[in-house]
């Protein structure tokens, strides 16, 4: 689907080679920008985003960013300043689960959960500021579900996006006066990576506790950043939402 | 012992840096001022040029876009002054 050109600036994507965030780099390349794939390791998958990209009529770069380093995410933030176009939207979707008992959990697995999701949003978050000072923009931080209403086994990573909801929040606050909105989206049980590495029988079971009854292909969830990231939501701000098929209803 | 060519042109390059970032100051946070008439030692905040926290954002922003060289709340004693902040950023900017 061909969405209407609103914007001819630039989207840089944390976490763009896969999942939503890869959902997300398509999307907003669909809606105009030119998007940035910023991604940690699996290049392959940043160059396969590029080429999908760039084969649908979008613009795109890849660009080797790893979150919970600032320097890096620094250096991100300067190869977009010397890009053509102005830096209109940051999405961040970087994230990993390491999921265990709290009891049982060990220091590095809690602080590898934490370190990405949670650091790594402060890293870009306040990169993005920086960049979007004059020109005001839009950050997008993607959350979970686990981080409103938690979930067993996922101590690390609700803390985490929990973290993230109120990071969103506050720095909504902040930064308004800048022209600079900051929300995030919340989504539930999404069909990528992630999830399939659960097993079959839990993932049945999650999903017949979803209203809605199925999983969310990650482009519904790319359609609610689209809309925080673009003009349609220019009065909202330091709003997490929920996109989860009605689970947190 | 450093010559005193060395002194002199290591003068020079303070005394334009500190020119550099005077610049940076009245372009950046659009002061009703020339750059000249920020003193080195002037305090930036409270009864000095009267600049505020988003002006702290602007001068860091400025600072790391010029420079390569970052500012956080730690180093706050940095926003004393433009020699303060001179101070700083030779000491902290990446070498060659």
């Amino acid at each position: 689907m061909r969405a209407e050109v609103h914007d001819t600036g630039i989207a840089l994507v944390f976490g763009g080679s896969r999942g939503i965030g890869r959902a997300a780099a398509e999307r907003l390349a669909e809606c105009g920008l030119a998007v940035v794939v910023a991604f940690r390791s699996d290049e392959t998958a940043a160059l396969d985003a590029v080429t999908s990209i760039r084969q649908a009529g979008g613009r795109a770069e890849a660009l080797r960013a790893d979150v919970c380093d600032e320097a890096a995410v620094r250096g991100a933030f300067r190869a977009v300043a010397a890009m053509e176009g102005v830096l209109r939207t940051v999405v961040f979707s970087a994230g990993v689960t390491s999921d265990g008992l709290l009891a049982t959990m060990s220091a590095e697995s809690w602080r590898r959960v934490i370190d990405t999701n949670l650091t790594g949003a402060f890293h870009v978050s306040r990169q993005s500021v920086k960049a979007m000072r004059k020109t005001g923009g839009s950050i997008v931080l993607v959350s979970s579900t686990s981080g409103i209403s938690g979930q067993p086994g996922q101590g690390n990573y609700s803390a985490s996006k929990g973290g993230i909801n109120a990071l969103t929040q506050s720095l909504a606050k902040e930064v308004a006066g800048l022209g600079i909105r900051v929300n995030a989206v919340a989504p539930g049980f999404t069909d990528t990576d992630m999830l399939r590495r659960m097993d079959a029988k839990a993932r049945a079971e999650y999903a017949a506790l979803i209203p809605l009854g199925r999983v969310a292909d990650p482009r519904e969830v790319a359609f609610a950043i689209e809309f925080l990231a673009g003009p349609q939501s220019s009065y909202t701000t330091g709003q997490i939402l929920a996109v989860d098929g009605g689970i947190t209803a | 012992m450093s010559t005193f060519t060395e002194i002199h042109a290591l003068a020079e390059q303070r005394s334009a840096l500190n020119a550099r970032l005077r610049s940076l100051l009245v372009e950046g946070l659009e002061l009703p001022i020339v750059a000249g008439m920020i003193e080195d030692d002037q305090p930036l905040f409270g009864r000095g040029l009267e600049l505020d926290s988003l002006d702290t954002l602007e001068i860091v922003s400025l600072v790391e876009e010029e420079f390569e060289v970052y500012i956080t709340d730690d180093d706050k004693s940095v926003f004393g002054s433009i020699n303060k902040v001179a101070d700083y950023i030779v000491a902290n900017r990446p070498r060659p």
